[in-house]
């Protein structure tokens, strides 16, 4: 079994999927630093996805620096690294522009989107 | 780059006036998982028994493994595991029977991962081989191509009939395995998402032809739904070229399946295209709807 909870859906690159899902688990603490994170060997297994998937997103988290190979322990869980100023400017910019879009295509309000936003904040903390 | 594990090239097969295969060619990088799509008697059985040296190509030609696919015999299939939908098993034997019968001929031969392979395969060791089910034929069959770590693993509708629990053994042993010895999969299938989840290249074929032969990445990246919606009474007149693979229209919303999908670059032409559009969407799309999609259009 793994620690954290994914449902790989057609469609959409398996890797962004399981790479977002870690992330979350991470950020939900169903992930904590100093876990054991599954081998490619289990990810592949447990995911019944592609080996080289599976390698591309212990990879991936490595670089991030959500993931750590520790020699003889194996691959270790990390502590959340600051986010660097690029990351965040992307985030707080580009990405809250995608949804302000979104919502006024929608005829959405402010208040409906900052209620639904402070929801999803609480849910995930 | 390394030497492909399959290499084809202009394959033609003809069974007597019946064309089977025409002018296939294509390639499995060493190291992937390669799923060859396409609906009964495509072609996929065929190709499998060209390469496998079970059939001769009228022309064209074929390397496996570096061996000339009509040259290949017992050296190669060392390093070849072949399993097929319709496997012929000596049925007097117990599965014990089989492995000690088939291990002499393999200097790879691990007998500690068929130990293993055994148990996670959950198969009955003494049990002979006509008492089995047809999944746990198949998983018997898999095992036996497994344990002597082969180069290349040639499976034909693996998934075909097998139940959930037993499709589930199957992917994990044929998945450990590729992990442990870095193989090579081809397979044919019917199923779709099973594909799209454990490959990594994929093919897909019409009767006789090969279509698509590229990473599934790739793939998914370029095919593309895009949804315009008209301004009504908009009834424009469209040469939709090479890239439009499907069109539908249906009261002033048009459906379009995009092959050369280049982001925010093709959205601007599809804007020029249709200057009154209020507006045009782009949605991703499964590797099934793909294969609708191209089969399709192109099948005529």
């Amino acid at each position: 079994m793994l620690s954290f909870n994914v449902q790989i859906k057609p469609g959409s690159p398996a890797y962004e999927q399981v790479v977002y899902a870690v992330q979350k688990a991470l950020i939900t603490g169903r992930l904590k630093p100093g876990d054991r994170f599954p081998s490619v060997r289990q990810l592949s297994q447990e995911l019944r996805i592609n080996p080289n998937t599976a390698h591309k997103i212990v990879a991936h988290l490595t670089a991030e620096r959500l993931l750590q190979v520790e020699p003889g322990i194996g691959t270790v869980v990390q502590k959340l690294p600051a986010g660097s100023s690029q990351d965040k400017s992307v985030l707080l910019n580009k990405d809250l522009e995608r949804l302000v879009v979104g919502a006024k295509r929608l005829s959405l309000g402010l208040s409906e989107v900052t209620r639904a936003l402070e929801k999803h904040w609480e849910k995930i903390s | 780059m390394s030497q492909p594990a399959i290499y084809a090239e202009h394959l033609s097969k003809h069974f007597r006036s019946n064309e089977a295969l025409k002018d296939m060619s294509f390639s499995v990088p060493t190291g992937s998982i390669y799923g060859l799509l396409g609906p009964n008697g495509a072609g996929k059985t065929t190709t499998i028994k060209i390469l496998m040296n079970l059939l001769t190509a009228n022309s064209g030609r074929a390397e496996v493994l570096g061996y000339p696919s009509h040259k290949l015999n017992w050296r190669g299939f060392r390093k070849i595991g072949y399993v097929s939908e319709n496997q012929i098993l000596p049925e007097e034997m117990s599965v014990t029977e089989l492995l000690a019968y088939l291990k002499p001929f393999y200097p790879n031969w691990d007998a500690k991962l068929c130990g293993e392979l055994l148990a996670q395969l959950d198969l009955p060791a003494d049990r002979k081989l006509k008492n089995l089910s047809r999944g746990m034929k198949m998983k018997a069959a898999l095992l036996s191509s497994l344990v002597f770590r082969p180069e290349l693993l040639v499976l034909d509708e693996p998934f075909s009939g097998l139940d959930p629990v037993v499709r589930e053994d199957f992917t994990r042993g044929l998945l450990g395995s590729v992990v442990d010895s870095n193989g090579t999969v081809f397979m044919s299938s019917q199923d779709v998402e099973e594909v799209e989840r454990l490959c990594d290249w994929i093919g897909i074929m019409k009767p006789g032809h090969l279509l698509i032969s590229e990473p599934l990445d790739q793939l998914l990246r370029r095919f593309r739904r895009i949804e315009i919606t008209l301004a009504s009474g908009e009834t424009p007149k469209i040469d939709w070229g090479q890239d439009i693979v499907q069109a539908e229209r249906s009261g002033t919303t048009v459906n379009l399946v995009h092959q050369q999908f280049a982001g925010a670059a093709t959205l601007k032409e599809l804007q020029e295209r249709f200057p009154h559009a209020s507006t045009t969407e782009d949605f991703p799309m499964t590797l099934r709807e793909i294969y609708l999609a191209v089969a399709r259009v192109r099948t005529t």
